[in-house]
């Protein structure tokens, strides 16, 4: 596999970061993220990302999980095993709320993290910037942005340029 | 600074109290070609516009209560709704009078010879009926009458002084709103039947209260938006996060109605079943799935998404569904006393709805075109009008 | 819940307190969790480990012998150990209330306390699930509670509420371990990148799953957190109101009541923050944490307790009121035997902590006290727990033939068992306390002022008259 190269550099606040984003946006690049200790207010137009698609991804499966914990309750109690209890109709909808319900939620939550784990590719245990001693104050008080090498804007010295314009410090490229 | 005040105030006024005037005249003469049926629709209609006025109660007691921002552009609206209370308490006289048609337990010889009623009548009779229905809404009209007064006083005179009071009032008022509310539920729709009970039932009736309220603040913010009045200030914001209390309580009085309905299925004590057997009679079937449907799964799924509650022209068409869903809930907890073989809609039902509705929007609109359309005064209306949603 | 934001605008104070920056976040929460272990701590899990192990070995003794060592006799089929199950579970849900429903209503002050109320709310649904699990008698047959083909082509019953129970609280358990989890991989990463030795490095790079912190993995990120909140709100919701069917879906008198199911839910919020308000006020005592846990926090949460103490309140005497007027006599007499029968004491000491004690919230002193708070939620964890006594073992004790009365007592196993619950949940949390950042550190950063991109004055440097601008909530009901 080839390895990606990555540019970043650091910046003061998440002010800063949020407005760096916006001109690396305008300047044409595609494949760039900012790093922060927590989510930024407006980050995601800034950067011009589409909206996540998770929510239809659990949307649609919380519906499957509906109708399949309906039709286990349906196949269990009218056709595999059907027992008269409290003189109640074998199909007794009413009564199937609570577990239909119930396996709708389990299995949208468990949709919810994994989707979210996948949509982001995670677990990556290594990553070329962990190389980077810098990196580790994202996860802190740091706020980063790094460019890959991919990109099809990117340059060395231009983009160096372009980091420290809009007010980048310690602009360091890894790989 | 914009002083929010009409420049026309003919919108609602006039038509509100001709429309209201003629429906009862001719409502009157319904009275004397069939009373019963007359009395039967007169209570659904009032009990239609009460509980919107008991949101408005609510939603300004909640209001006051949370310290909310979001909602402060909207509060001279719901103190509007809520000062309709001493004319409800007039319009209640013909409920008084209906009685004997309405309520099988004043029927003192039936009384007599059931076990079961005459045990209820230290509860269920008419003087204290009477009494109780003028405790709540001495109650009622104390409260939003010193709410009301409170916040005019705030748009000439700011004093910080007035949170403080607001809350003074608010805080024991929810209390009496929730005793109040339960027991004229328990009084005016439970005891029509007065063999059955239900301890949730006036959580049910404070479910549908809410949605009439917040069905109504949008409908009536929209329909002042579309003559550009206030477009600057109610926001598609606030109609978003009106659109997220419609969905919330939507849930809410699903799940209420759900429980009692699932409680009384599965135990299925014939003295509690009844009174679903009857709403599940005839046709009666079809006004039952139309509330399940319509009252429910409907808004649940088309509110649900984002974009719903911030297309104004839908929330505008899902507010009018549910405003109408609210008014079927309340002619499906009535009229199966009346006709037990099968819903039967009457002219009255639409004459005696108008009617009171006329009154009670005629009053409103009196009332809320006299001032400024929102509390100008209020140290969070600025954060109230900037209010977004992200 | 809403009126938890009670006083928003007065506040002028910001929610945390200390001038805190983004590092001394984190440094002051993680270093919690990499200091050397504190003696007090072995002396704390050693008292509560054992008691846990007392609970492990009656289970043991339970199983052996089968559940005639509890005080169960014919009528009262469910005992203590129904009791502590429900008020288990109820504790757990303001866990749940905390870390979803007030996030959805934006109340930034649950940053504080969300992290350690979902811990809560995972010990104590463990604790939960035992009882039941235990009550079956025949313990390694409970496979059969769940739909699993078998050879004698037998399938549960999906029509009996003690079925939901088992898929319900199943559901809960695992679903507030996700929505817990998922909140502390960014935070696990925070202690991964400050780690000093290698193992711990190892250890923490493998549970946060290798998290950058890039916006593009946040959107992500916070739409699921979004999603777990909006599928938590109706699963706590709908966890209390399944256990209330165990009882009232019955006919029995005192058990079946319609309003049963928001009823079971507002005491299981109102017991719930009893139980994350004495943990909080002995956590940040014990820690430091009172720039984190301020006191708005905890008067906040005793607005809660009001609220819902009072719904409560509400419950208890719609109940008494239908009782009467059903003109049902079993109702009737179920309520008068419950205030004035053998069990009277109980009913008392439940209507007194549960009704009268938060009602002393009224007065902002009250409030604001942290001795007298800590106190009135120890009252109303006592209060919560005679409540699902009152319940359980009132209404069975006396029921419709007189010839079948009898009067409970537990044994020995029962009051053990019951003490040794809390063996096992200070176990656990002590352990949680240890090891995990208890407070949500990115959740607490994103609710500092400075994190607000609009702190900043246009050129991006710190503006001085920003600084004083105080922090505002959501500020939404």
């Amino acid at each position: 596999m080839k390895k990606t190269q990555y540019m970043i550099a650091e910046f003061e606040n998440p002010a800063e970061l949020l407005k760096a984003a916006e001109k690396i946006r305008d300047a044409g690049y595609k494949k760039f993220d900012c790093h922060s200790p927590f989510p930024i207010h407006g980050m995601d137009d800034a950067m011009g990302m589409k909206r996540s698609p998770l929510g239809w991804i659990v949307g649609l499966v919380a519906v499957v999980a509906v109708t399949a914990g309906v039709v286990l309750q349906w196949w269990t109690s009218s056709v595999a095993y059907p027992i008269v209890i409290a003189g109640k109709p074998f199909f007794s909808y009413q009564a199937y709320g609570p577990v239909a319900f119930a396996i709708m939620v389990l299995t949208s939550a468990f949709v919810s993290l994994f989707g979210m784990l996948a949509l982001n590719k995670l677990p990556q245990f290594y990553h070329r910037l962990f190389d980077s001693d810098r990196f580790g104050k994202v996860t802190d008080d740091g706020f980063l942005i790094s460019v890959e090498a991919d990109d099809p804007q990117f340059d060395v010295k231009k983009t160096e340029d372009l980091l420290k314009q809009v007010g980048g410090k310690n602009v360091e490229i890894i790989g | 600074m914009q002083d929010y005040r009409l420049t026309d105030k003919n919108i609602i006024g006039k038509p509100a109290l001709i429309v209201g005037v003629a429906g009862l005249a001719l409502s009157m003469i319904g009275y004397f070609m069939d009373p019963k049926q007359f009395f039967y629709s007169y209570l659904v209609a009032y009990v239609f516009w009460t509980t919107l006025a008991l949101g408005g109660l609510f939603f300004t007691l909640l209001h006051h209560l949370t310290g909310a921002e979001w909602s402060t552009v909207l509060r001279r609206i719901s103190e509007s709704v809520m000062v309709s209370f001493p004319i409800l308490a007039v319009l209640f006289i013909p409920v008084a009078l209906g009685m004997h048609d309405l309520y099988h337990w004043t029927h003192t010889d039936v009384v007599v010879n059931d076990k079961i009623l005459s045990a209820k009548a230290p509860y269920l009779n008419v003087t204290f009926f009477i009494i109780r229905t003028a405790a709540y809404f001495a109650i009622w009209s104390l409260l939003s009458w010193r709410l009301h007064k409170l916040s005019l006083e705030q748009d000439s005179n700011p004093s910080p002084e007035l949170r403080k009071k607001f809350r003074k009032i608010s805080a024991p008022g929810m209390l009496l709103f929730a005793v109040t509310i339960t027991f004229a539920g328990f009084d005016w729709l439970m005891s029509l039947d007065p063999h059955w009970y239900s301890t949730i039932f006036g959580v049910y009736v404070f479910g549908g209260s809410l949605l009439a309220i917040y069905s109504f603040l949008i409908i009536f913010g929209l329909m002042l938006r579309k003559r550009n009045i206030l477009q600057d200030t109610i926001t598609v914001e606030h109609y978003h996060d009106l659109g997220k209390f419609l969905f919330a309580f939507t849930i809410f009085w699903g799940y209420i109605g759900f429980s009692q309905y699932f409680l009384i299925w599965y135990a299925n004590i014939p003295e509690e079943t009844i009174w679903y057997l009857y709403r599940w009679e005839g046709s009666w079937s079809i006004i039952t799935m139309i509330i399940v449907l319509g009252h429910f799964l409907v808004p649940f799924i088309l509110l649900m998404p984002r974009a719903n509650k911030r297309n104004l022209k839908f929330l505008n068409f899902m507010a009018v569904w549910i405003f109408v869903m609210h008014w079927i809930d309340i002619y499906w907890l009535v009229i199966p006393n009346l006709h037990q073989q099968g819903f039967q809609l009457s002219w009255m039902d639409l004459t005696l709805t108008l009617g009171i509705g006329g009154l009670f929007m005629y009053w409103f609109w009196r009332k809320l075109s006299a001032n400024a359309l929102v509390a100008i005064n209020d140290p969070s209306l600025e954060i109230s009008i900037n209010f977004t949603n992200n | 819940m809403s009126v938890a934001s009670n006083q928003l605008v007065e506040q002028e104070t910001p929610l945390i307190s200390g001038d805190q920056t983004f590092a001394s976040v984190t440094e002051k929460i993680s270093s919690i969790a990499e200091a050397k272990t504190p003696k007090m701590w072995y002396v704390a899990i050693g008292i509560s480990a054992s008691i846990m192990f007392f609970f492990l070995f009656l289970i043991g003794y339970l199983v052996w012998e089968g559940i005639g060592i509890w005080g169960l006799n014919i009528p009262v089929g469910w005992g203590w150990a129904i009791v502590n199950f429900v008020f288990w579970v109820g504790i757990g849900h303001a866990g749940t209330l905390i870390s979803a429903i007030l996030f959805l209503f934006r109340q930034k002050w649950r940053t504080s306390i969300n992290r350690f109320a979902e811990a809560m709310t995972l010990f104590a649904v463990i604790c939960a699930l035992i009882f039941p699990g235990i009550h079956v008698g025949r313990i390694w047959m409970a496979y059969y509670m769940f739909p699993l083909p078998n050879q004698m082509s037998m399938w549960p019953n999906f029509r009996s509420p003690l079925l939901w129970d088992v898929f319900a609280v199943g559901t809960y358990f695992t679903v507030s371990l996700l929505f817990w989890y998922t909140g502390l991989i960014p935070d696990l990463a925070s202690m991964r990148d400050r780690a000093k030795t290698k193992i711990r490095r190892y250890v923490l790079g493998f549970f946060s799953l290798g998290w950058r912190g890039g916006n593009r993995q946040w959107q992500h990120y916070e739409l699921a957190y979004l999603l777990l909140a909006g599928l938590s709100t109706p699963l706590v919701l709908s966890v209390h109101s399944v256990v209330s069917t165990d009882f009232a879906t019955s006919v029995i008198p005192g058990w079946h009541t319609t309003i049963f199911p928001p009823y079971f839910v507002a005491g299981a919020i109102f017991s719930g923050f009893a139980m994350v308000n004495t943990l909080a006020i002995i956590a940040r005592k014990i820690y430091g944490l009172e720039d984190f846990i301020t006191i708005k926090h905890l008067e906040k949460m005793n607005i809660i307790m009001l609220v819902t103490g009072s719904m409560v309140g509400y419950a208890y005497s719609c109940e008494f009121f239908i009782a009467w007027y059903s003109g049902n006599e079993y109702e009737t007499f179920t309520f008068l035997n419950r205030a004035f029968g053998p069990y009277a004491w109980a009913y008392w000491t439940m209507v007194s902590c549960n009704v009268i004690v938060p009602q002393l919230f009224w007065f902002k002193k009250v409030r604001t006290s942290v001795p007298i708070m800590f106190v009135m939620a120890l009252l109303v964890n006592v209060g919560m727990w005679f409540e699902r006594f009152v319940i359980v073992v009132s209404s069975l004790s006396r029921d419709f033939l007189p010839a079948n009365w009898d009067y409970y007592s537990p044994t020995w196993v029962d009051v053990g068992m019951f003490i040794g619950s809390f063996g096992l949940f200070f176990t656990l949390f002590l352990i949680f306390l240890r090891f995990v950042p208890m407070i949500a550190m990115a959740e607490v950063k994103a609710v500092l002022p400075q994190a607000d991109p609009h702190f900043y004055h246009g050129n991006g440097h710190l503006d001085t008259a920003a600084n004083t601008v105080a922090v505002k909530e959501g500020g939404k009901a």
